[in-house]
């Protein structure tokens, strides 16, 4: 046989391989996540983590024989480019579903276009306690800060026995509601919030705004932020020789990330999960396994997330079919999905409530806080 | 709480001195603005992090290393940007400055990745005085920054280069008639502007232990800020530009809020060239 001729057998065999899903018409599901911009290493997450899901699920069959195809779409972390998207996305007759996007912002932005036109945008992050039941179509599965800034204000207020408490917050819709919901819960439960502080998203620079918080001397502070912004801050503290406080922050500091920039400086800092690692359960083995061996890094919380809307969608669309309308019912009806970050049963407003752990860093690694 | 935060200002002023000196060197010398001068602090930032926490190199190495690869980025701008535009007027090199920019950064984000990279700390000690804690990394960067610009002044007055560029700066044509090679003025100016841009981008790295590809955007503006705010052609006012933005955004951060930094930051500049347009040290006669 020439090489030609082993060429075309070959390709011929390929195309068989591929047939079992790869003739059939694929079903679009589109994806609006932050692609580049400040938020691009959480967008990417999304896009590393939905590709994985997708991929396993065509492996398996996909959707009774139909491949899924996810349509990416980059939002900057900009809610305008958000919204552009969902106007993009819900005329493009092929795509039955959205899923993102990362920021509150960008979701409650894009959150109309979706309403109207009737998709369904499954939010993986969004945790604005407003963004879910602002539509009935949006939903969201990371459990909203209704849920935890009471559970971190116990957490400060009782566990920890603190009394004055300062807030460091990011300057955003997430970041004012998980402030607002912990300041009433700290309250509520006795402490005193002595100082409230804010900065932008792109602020490296917290040396200014600590070293004014130093000086009411609190003997808490909690920092509702991104890990990165987190381990800038702990860093900078420690730059500044500010150790007697205890910092706290919600599950949004949880990422092997945190450890990396923070370095000696986040020891002791106390912080909640929804999603471990370690966590010996197979499902969350097989992801994060999975996971490492395609992208050679251990997923972090927003990766594991991602990973459950994308699960949740295949699993909606296998029961609903293509149907926009019937997809939106049928994701209302969930009552029992277990994903890698814990069960999924949507509340009538379509939001979640999420069971949280208590986290600490020592030694430089996240570990169950014991008192 | 006022000196800790004068500190912390000035810190951070150096800093933005650093980039804005090196606008004031192009500007002066060329009479041209580049948009890739925050990138090239990027790039550099990002040798000086490998220098640290791949090779584990010490810190006077990387920083070195990153102000030799802002050198030549620096270098290739000029060669790429404004030799071949020299007669096509202020527009086409700031164009294509602008799109180097554009390019340098999205190229950092696809080979570097989009995310945060951690810098290894140095000096992460603080010492007392007189009841105020002091960062020892604060003071050696204050330190490193008043070098670098003892170094660039002696540059510039005790060699025969500083000489022919302060030359060029007065007047092109007449430097050229007297036998400056123009072409290498112009190189060696991009070359020590970006290297202190260079060396501003390692420095930032270490202060904030961190490095991102889209680092290079917000430093660039800062820069500019404080080199107009200065005075656009002079090296210390574009030095007092940037300490007095860095100090003014502390103090907004100690007796306002830390969101209204930069607003005020801005406003006090808008406010002083209103006043004195020519900035804060400028004079109407281009020099360096």
């Amino acid at each position: 046989m020439t090489m030609n001729g082993l060429r075309v057998v070959l390709a011929a065999l390929m195309l068989l391989s591929a047939l079992p899903v790869g003739a059939a018409e694929p079903i679009h599901i589109a994806l609006s996540a932050p692609m580049t911009g400040n938020y691009a290493e959480y967008g990417q997450q999304f896009q590393r983590s939905i590709d994985l899901a997708v991929e396993w699920a065509n492996a398996a069959g996909g959707i009774h024989g139909r491949p899924i195809a996810v349509v990416s779409g980059d939002s900057k972390g900009d809610p305008k480019e958000a919204a552009a998207l969902a106007q993009k996305f819900t005329s493009d007759k092929r795509i039955v579903a959205e899923i993102g996007d990362f920021t509150s912002s960008a979701c409650m932005a894009a959150q109309p276009i979706y309403e109207r036109a009737g998709m369904v945008q499954l939010s993986p992050t969004a945790s604005h306690p407003e963004f879910a039941p602002g539509s009935p179509w949006s939903f969201g599965i990371i459990g909203t800060q209704a849920g935890e800034g009471p559970f971190m204000a116990k957490y400060a207020v009782e566990k920890l026995g603190k009394k004055r408490i300062a807030v460091l917050y990011i300057n955003n819709d997430w970041g004012i509601a998980t402030k607002d919901y912990f300041v009433k819960a700290a309250q509520g439960l006795g402490a005193q919030v002595v100082a409230v502080e804010s900065f932008f998203e792109a602020d490296k620079d917290f040396t200014g705004v600590l070293t004014k918080l130093r000086g009411v001397k609190p003997d808490a502070l909690y920092i509702p932020a991104m890990y990165n912004e987190g381990a800038l801050i702990e860093k900078q503290r420690e730059k500044l020789g500010w150790s007697d406080v205890v910092v706290l922050g919600p599950g949004s500091l949880y990422s092997p990330k945190l450890l990396e920039i923070g370095g000696g400086a986040v020891n002791g800092l106390h912080t909640s999960a929804v999603f471990f690692p370690n966590d010996p359960r197979p499902d969350v083995q097989k992801f994060v396994k999975g996971f490492e061996a395609k992208y050679k890094a251990t997923p972090n919380m927003f990766a594991a997330i991602a990973y459950d809307a994308a699960n949740l969608m295949i699993e909606t669309l296998r029961k609903a079919g293509t149907d926009r309308q019937a997809i939106r019912e049928e994701l209302a009806k969930t009552k029992d999905f277990v994903g890698v970050t814990g069960r999924i049963a949507f509340t009538s407003q379509r939001d979640v409530v999420k069971d949280y752990r208590y986290l600490v860093i020592r030694d430089g690694q996240f570990t169950l806080y014991t008192p | 709480m006022l000196v800790p935060q004068l500190i912390n200002g000035l810190t951070q002023g150096s800093l933005y001195a650093l980039v804005a000196v090196g606008f004031v060197i192009i500007f002066g010398t060329l009479n041209l603005v580049t948009f890739a001068h925050g990138e090239v602090y990027m790039v550099a930032a990002f040798v000086g992090y490998f220098a640290l926490a791949v090779y584990h190199l010490p810190w006077p190495l990387a920083l070195l290393a990153g102000m030799v690869a802002g050198a030549v980025l620096g270098m290739a701008t000029e060669k790429l940007a404004f030799r071949p535009m020299r007669s096509a007027g202020h527009m086409p090199p700031l164009l294509i400055t602008i799109g180097l920019s554009v390019i340098l950064k999205d190229l950092a984000v696809i080979v570097w990745g989009a995310e945060n990279r951690a810098v290894p700390s140095i000096y992460q000690q603080t010492i007392q005085v007189a009841g105020v804690h002091v960062s020892v990394l604060q003071l050696v960067i204050l330190a490193l920054a008043c070098a670098l610009v003892g170094v660039l002044r002696l540059l510039l007055h005790r060699t025969r280069m500083g000489r022919a560029m302060r030359a060029t700066a007065q007047d092109h044509e007449a430097a050229y008639a007297m036998g400056v090679n123009i072409n290498r003025v112009f190189s060696v100016a991009f070359a020590l502007a970006s290297a202190l841009g260079g060396a501003a981008g390692v420095l930032v790295g270490i202060y904030y232990n961190t490095v991102y590809a889209t680092m290079g955007s917000t430093a660039g503006l800062k820069g500019f800020a404080a080199c107009i705010f200065g005075g656009l052609t002079s090296i210390p006012g574009a030095i007092l530009g940037g300490l007095i933005i860095g100090v003014v955004e502390n103090l907004t951060v100690q007796f306002m809020a830390s969101g209204y930094r930069d607003v005020v930051a801005f406003l006090v500049m808008v406010a002083v060239l209103i006043v004195r347009p020519q900035g804060l040290l400028g004079k109407t006669l281009r020099s360096i």
